[in-house]
């Protein structure tokens, strides 16, 4: 089961890292002009109150950033606009609450599996929360733990399971952190850092789908094995460090012979004098 | 040691080889007053070698293929055993070469050395500059990074500023109307085979006319510091008196590369990145242009020129009058007097174009 949500995960980033590409593509003709409003845009985006409000939100999101538009999630044609709108041109307006998972989890598969079979999941339409609860609904931006703060988190219920939750993931989002940190100078000094990334980045994915069950001891179990895992990553880190710092101290070695040979070759111009 | 007599007598009275070492080493004399910058040359024929050396070593594993360049530099610097360590000599030592090029020149250039009868040892060393500078244009492409990738496209995009031929030209360079695999080859082949051997065919004329005027008398220390010859007759400048070149001012060469040598590591081992952005390590992508492309930092001055003029034609045409006057210097600049400082319109200009040029360079840097 992981497995094949981590390769649905995996599919996602990629078209995520893919999809900037894509529109630089579709972009570069035009000396890197901005892409061309569609439609949907253009008409909300002149209008007012909560009609006009997501093109607001929706510009600052990570979906933006993306190439994720209003039609790849609303559907309808965004370059007609006189049929926009039509369910006919696959138009599904605005999703209910019972269907905002569905919605958001055409695209976010695992999550969604992850949040049916939850405690949120089984309350959803019965005062459980759904995707936009928590990540709004058009300003989506880039997860993090920060998600989880008391006063997100005690609309419903007590902080207290939350806080045991974002307890038992702070340790590894830490590690998770510093890890890509310190790849991060490596790639920048030439060191071939992709097999770190890649490592890194199915670890990663895998503990980023941990939070939508919402389960403790879950969520403290799977951590356990993640952490086997990033300190793998970070061995060979350790690794790389101490193969550098042995270089360092072969170039002091040589940097001092250069130095005592050069004084060698003065001593004997002088004994010329 | 009585074999090496016996080979070397055996060798001696087939060629004469005694005679050679007495006449061009031995008995070589250089001025008493000889001093330290007239090393840089030595240390630049050192540098040229090791460029060479690592040059080939790379070539085992590098390939000049767009699809494939990268992966094989990304291949030498972390698979090969000491991969790294050569393509960080390569690249250091490419700069290095640059920065003492500059040096020589600059010695040279206030010592006052390029007035006759050594004109034709200013031109060949001012040809071998630029070719220095396209060794080093073409080199930086190799690797296929976005920065090399996209220094290249600044770099050969000005030239299509020339009035009428420069689109051509642009194509041509690159064959093709943007950089892409077929400038990979073509630099590949400039850089690997035709501008080392112009540059060694040069460096031989570059010796060969010094050897036949005669190392200069630096003006410092002297009561007479104009220039004697009078163009009248062809005259060796021997230095009767003299220290030999062997093996007393050889020493004092070798003292310079070991010098060199050991501030060459320290930026090989310490410094590496002050030769490389985030970007050096990024495939390069026609499709992603970076934020922030600069190109060496001995080009920033050409670079920032290009920027200032209202037109790239008026920026190229500018550096094109500014390069020429240089070469032609010694046909400029006639007068007999060797001193600088008995030469204060000379100093002014020439410390005044070195200020411009750093200062654009330093601009160049920060915009
Ligand atoms: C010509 C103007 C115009 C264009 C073009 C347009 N819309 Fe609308 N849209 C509106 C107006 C006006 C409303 C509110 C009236 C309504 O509910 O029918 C609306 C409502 C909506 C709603 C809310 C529907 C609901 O059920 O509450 C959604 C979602 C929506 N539009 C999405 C889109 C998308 C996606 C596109 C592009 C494919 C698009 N719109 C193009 C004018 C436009
Ligand atoms: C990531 C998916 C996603 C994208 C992209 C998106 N929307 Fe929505 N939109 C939703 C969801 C989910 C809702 C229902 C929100 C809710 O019930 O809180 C919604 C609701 C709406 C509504 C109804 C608002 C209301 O208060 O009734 C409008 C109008 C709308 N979207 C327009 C747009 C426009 C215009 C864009 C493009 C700028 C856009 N949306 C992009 C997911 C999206
Ligand atoms: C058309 C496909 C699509 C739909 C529908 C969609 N998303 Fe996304 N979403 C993406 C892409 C692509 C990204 C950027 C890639 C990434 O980082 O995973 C993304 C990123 C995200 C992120 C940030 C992930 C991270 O790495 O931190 C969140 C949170 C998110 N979406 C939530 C939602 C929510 C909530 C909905 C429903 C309202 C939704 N998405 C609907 C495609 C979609
Ligand atoms: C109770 C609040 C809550 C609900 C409900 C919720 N999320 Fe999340 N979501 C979070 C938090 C908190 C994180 C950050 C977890 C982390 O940093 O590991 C997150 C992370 C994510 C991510 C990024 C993780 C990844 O795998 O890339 C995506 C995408 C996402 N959520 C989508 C959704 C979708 C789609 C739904 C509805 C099916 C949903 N979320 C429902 C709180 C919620
Ligand atoms: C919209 C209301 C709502 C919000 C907001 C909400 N929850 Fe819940 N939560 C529920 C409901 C309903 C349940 C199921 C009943 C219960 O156990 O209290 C639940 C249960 C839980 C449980 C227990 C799960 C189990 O299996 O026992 C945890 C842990 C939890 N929520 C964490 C969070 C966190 C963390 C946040 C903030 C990111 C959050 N909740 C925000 C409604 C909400
Ligand atoms: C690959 C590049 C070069 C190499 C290997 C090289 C090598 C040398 C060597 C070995 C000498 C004799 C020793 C000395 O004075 O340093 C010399 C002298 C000289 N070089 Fe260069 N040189 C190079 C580039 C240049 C450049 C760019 C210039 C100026 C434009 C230049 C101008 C001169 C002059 C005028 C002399 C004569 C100095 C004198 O007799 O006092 N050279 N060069």
């Amino acid at each position: 089961m992981r497995c094949r949500e981590t390769v649905i995960h995996v599919t996602g980033r990629v078209f995520a890292l893919v999809s900037p590409l894509i529109v630089a593509l579709l972009t570069l003709p035009a000396a890197a002009a901005e892409p061309p409003e569609i439609v949907c845009i253009q008409c909300h985006g002149s209008m007012p109150g909560r009609i006009g409000e997501p093109v607001k939100l929706w510009k600052g999101s990570i979906h933006a950033e993306n190439g994720v538009a209003c039609n790849a999630c609303h559907g309808g044609d965004p370059k007609d606009a006189a049929n926009a709108m039509s369910p006919a041109r696959g138009f599904l307006g605005a999703p209910k609450e019972t269907a905002i998972p569905a919605f958001c989890g055409r695209c976010h598969v695992g999550v969604m599996k992850d949040y049916l079979a939850s405690a949120h999941g089984k309350a959803l339409g019965k005062g459980g929360p759904t995707c936009v609860t928590c990540h709004g609904n058009h300003q989506v931006v880039k997860a993090t733990l920060d998600l989880i703060n008391e006063k997100s988190c005690s609309r419903c219920h007590s902080y207290e399971r939350a806080r045991l939750i974002r307890a038992a993931m702070q340790e590894t989002e830490g590690m998770i952190v510093a890890i890509d940190t310190r790849i991060a100078a490596y790639k920048g000094e030439g060191t071939d850092t992709e097999g770190l990334e890649k490592g890194l980045f199915a670890v990663r994915n895998r503990f980023h789908t941990l939070f939508h069950n919402v389960d403790v001891e879950m969520v403290k179990k799977e951590s356990a094995g993640i952490q086997g895992y990033l300190k793998k990553i970070r061995d060979q880190l350790t690794a790389l460090d101490n193969s550098h710092k042995k270089r360092k101290l072969a170039g002091a070695g040589g940097i001092t012979a250069m130095l005592l040979l050069a004084l060698f070759a003065h001593l004997l111009r002088k004994t010329y004098d | 040691m009585a074999l090496l007599k016996r080979l070397i007598d055996w060798i001696d009275v087939r060629i004469g080889a005694r005679e050679v070492v007495a006449k061009e080493l031995t008995g070589y004399l250089l001025p008493r007053n000889i001093n330290t910058w007239y090393s840089m040359g030595s240390i630049l024929l050192f540098i040229f070698a090791m460029q060479v050396a690592t040059g080939i070593l790379l070539l085992i594993y590098y390939v000049p293929d767009a699809d494939k360049a990268f992966k094989s530099v990304t291949f030498i610097m972390n698979e090969v055993p000491f991969g790294w360590l050569i393509r960080l000599c390569h690249t250091v030592g490419s700069s290095l070469m640059v920065l003492v090029l500059f040096f020589h020149m600059l010695s040279v250039l206030f010592m006052n050395s390029y007035k006759s009868p050594r004109e034709l040892n200013w031109l060949t060393g001012f040809i071998l500059f630029t070719m220095v500078q396209g060794i080093s244009l073409t080199g930086y492409l190799l690797p296929w990074s976005q920065l090399s990738f996209w220094a290249t496209t600044v770099a050969t995009n000005s030239v299509g500023a020339i009035p009428a031929v420069g689109q051509y030209l642009v194509e041509f360079l690159r064959g093709g109307k943007l950089v892409g695999p077929p400038t990979l080859g073509r630099f590949f082949a400039l850089h690997v085979a035709l501008i080392p051997a112009v540059i060694a065919a040069l460096v031989g004329a570059h010796l060969f006319f010094l050897q036949r005027t005669g190392v200069s008398t630096p003006p410092f220390g002297q009561k007479e510091t104009a220039n004697q010859w009078k163009g009248d007759g062809y005259h060796y400048e021997n230095h009767p008196g003299g220290i030999p070149f062997f093996p007393v001012y050889a020493f004092e060469d070798v003292r310079s590369i070991f010098i060199y040598l050991a501030c060459f590591l320290g930026v090989v081992f310490f410094f590496p990145n002050l030769l490389f952005t985030r970007d050096a390590f990024i495939p390069a992508n026609p499709l992603l242009t970076p934020a922030h492309i600069k190109p060496e930092w001995y080009f920033l001055a050409n670079y920032q020129t290009l920027k200032l003029f209202p037109s790239e034609f008026l920026g190229l045409a500018v550096q094109g009058v500014a390069m020429t006057f240089l070469a032609l210097l010694p046909f400029i600049d006639r007068g007999p007097e060797r001193h600088p400082l008995k030469r204060p319109l000379f100093m002014v200009c020439a410390l005044g174009g070195l200020l411009l040029w750093i200062g654009l360079g330093v601009w160049g840097h920060y915009s």
